[in-house]
């Protein structure tokens, strides 16, 4: 197991998995079913969360080939370009998703059409049209033979991509960021690497006041403090994380090769796909009704505590992994010599 | 001008040296992980209850909300700690760096309020939740101000210290 076989397995869910979630939701708007929209939803959210480490293991997976014959920089760069660009609007459809989510909880029996939706509906066309054109430049890098010129000769490292034929892709093309150019603006300047980490913090210390506060209730500190509105300041922590988020996607950006080689970073990434295991636990399963309910002094039951010390364990690994990616530095073996 | 020499003196100790050379992953690393868990739970709970007077959650009762500054103390206690052990390992890269004095500064004044907060609107239990949220508006958001003041300029000394070790 590498990243170039992580990156193959992963790259699966955004570009299936988008296609998926919108056919669903689609079908639900059609049929008016309520139960297969808050499936979709979750479809998006879920496949918003793996496309994270799918576009981080991408920089193995590039280590792993770079250089040999046959394989081009150049096709490389598009595809990455082209990832970079459809994250954002993967991550904004994730992000719309969950809002919905949120809203179908706190009120029963919503309005048929809100904004939400429709930011829903948009963003995830755009992120499946964006996430088609990932997977085909993805395996044009090797596969000569869906190429379009067909053209089964090495192309060398040096060799331009030629101009794209399809309008589509022409149009999109303007859009998506050299990963060079991006890399280097990330970087230019020290005060703003600083900015962001400074808000990285202060994301987190949003994000873990909120969460820690709320599983602790949950644990049994404070029972005077009534779940349901602790609950309510979710919301705020997902701010928190969507700072985080977005900070580090931008860092590693500037510095792809210092995270993906990294095992504290990958071991954060793993630990916060399980806190979306976790999550999907609580508010799936019935757990989160039995929890929300509770008022002054009651103590929740084994189950919603087990899921609180849980969260709470992972969200104190995360921040202990991150502080140690600069340990770690050079600790995961780049598969072949560059 | 010359640096004081006790900065060499602290760095030349057995305790700075090891934090800095060590080989296993206990020393300087692990006092700044304890150092960011100290944050998350003094500054997290803090921004919580601050959030609250503030208006948001207004449905959270505010009396309970008593019980959380004994997690802000410890998150308190365990960076006055850790921060010192910190000092300790980098004396010349932290005490001849400005925005070091600049972070302490604003950690004092957001501890004072978060101090005044307790005393004069928590501890208070003939208080109305009304009178509460009046008296503690103010001194909320001042805290929320302090507190990310005093994170950006904790941040910012990787970035603005001039020596790393007594030259």
């Amino acid at each position: 197991m590498n990243l170039a076989h992580i990156h193959l397995l992963l790259n699966h869910f955004p570009v299936i998995g988008t296609i998926i979630g919108l056919g669903l939701f689609l079908v639900s708007l059609s049929g008016k079913n309520d139960d297969l929209k808050r499936a979709s939803l979750i479809v998006f959210s879920a496949v918003a969360l793996l496309a994270i480490p799918t576009f981080f293991s991408g920089v193995g997976a590039q280590g792993a080939i770079k250089g040999q014959p046959g394989v081009s920089d150049a096709l490389i760069d598009r595809h990455e370009g082209a990832a970079l660009l459809a994250l954002l609007f993967m991550e904004l459809t994730g992000a719309f998703a969950l809002a919905v989510l949120w809203q179908l909880r706190q009120h029963p029996s919503p309005a048929r059409w809100n904004w939400n939706l429709s930011a829903v509906l948009l963003f995830s066309i755009v992120t499946v049209g964006l996430m088609t054109r990932v997977g085909a430049t993805g395996g044009e890098i090797r596969h000569p033979e869906i190429r379009p010129d067909q053209s089964t000769a090495a192309t060398d490292a040096a060799t331009a991509v030629a101009p794209e034929e399809f309008w589509a892709s022409r149009m999109v093309q303007k859009f998506e960021p050299s990963p060079a150019k991006f890399a280097d603006l990330m970087t230019a300047n020290k005060w703003w690497w600083a900015f962001m980490m400074d808000l990285h913090f202060i994301g987190l210390a949003l994000l873990i006041g909120i969460v820690g506060i709320l599983d602790l209730r949950l644990l049994g500190l404070a029972k005077q403090i009534p779940v349901a509105p602790l609950h309510r300041l979710i919301p705020w922590a997902l701010a928190g994380f969507g700072i985080n988020l977005l900070t580090g996607v931008l860092a590693f950006t500037g510095m792809a090769d210092f995270y993906a080689y990294n095992w504290a970073f990958w071991l954060k990434m793993f630990s916060i796909l399980l806190l979306g295991v976790n999550a999907a636990a609580f508010y799936l399963t019935g757990i989160f009704e039995s929890a929300d309910r509770l008022g002054p002094g009651e103590d929740a039951p084994l189950l919603a505590k087990f899921i609180a010390g849980s969260s709470l364990f992972l969200w104190l690994a995360v921040i202990a992994l991150g502080r140690y990616i600069q340990w770690f530095h050079d600790s995961v073996d780049n598969i072949s010599p560059r | 001008m010359a640096l004081p020499s006790f900065l060499q003196t602290i760095e030349e100790s057995g305790l700075s040296t090891w934090m800095r050379e060590t080989e296993s992953p206990f020393g300087f690393y692990f006092v700044l992980l304890i150092h960011t868990f100290g944050l998350a739970l003094l500054v997290g709970t803090n921004a919580v209850v601050d959030m609250r007077l503030l208006g948001v959650g207004r449905d959270i009762p505010l009396a309970p909300l008593k019980r959380l500054f004994g997690l802000m103390w410890t998150g308190f206690w365990i960076n006055a700690a850790s921060g010192t052990l910190l000092v300790i390992a980098y004396p010349t890269k932290s005490l001849t760096n400005p925005d070091f004095y600049v972070k302490l500064t604003l950690i004092g004044f957001a501890v004072w309020t978060m101090y005044k907060l307790q005393t004069n609107v928590f501890d208070d239990s003939s208080l109305s939740e009304a009178a509460m949220m009046a008296k503690g508006a103010k001194l909320a958001k001042w805290s929320l101000l302090l507190w990310i003041g005093a994170i950006t300029a904790g941040r910012l000394l990787a970035y603005t210290y001039t020596h790393l070790t007594y030259p």
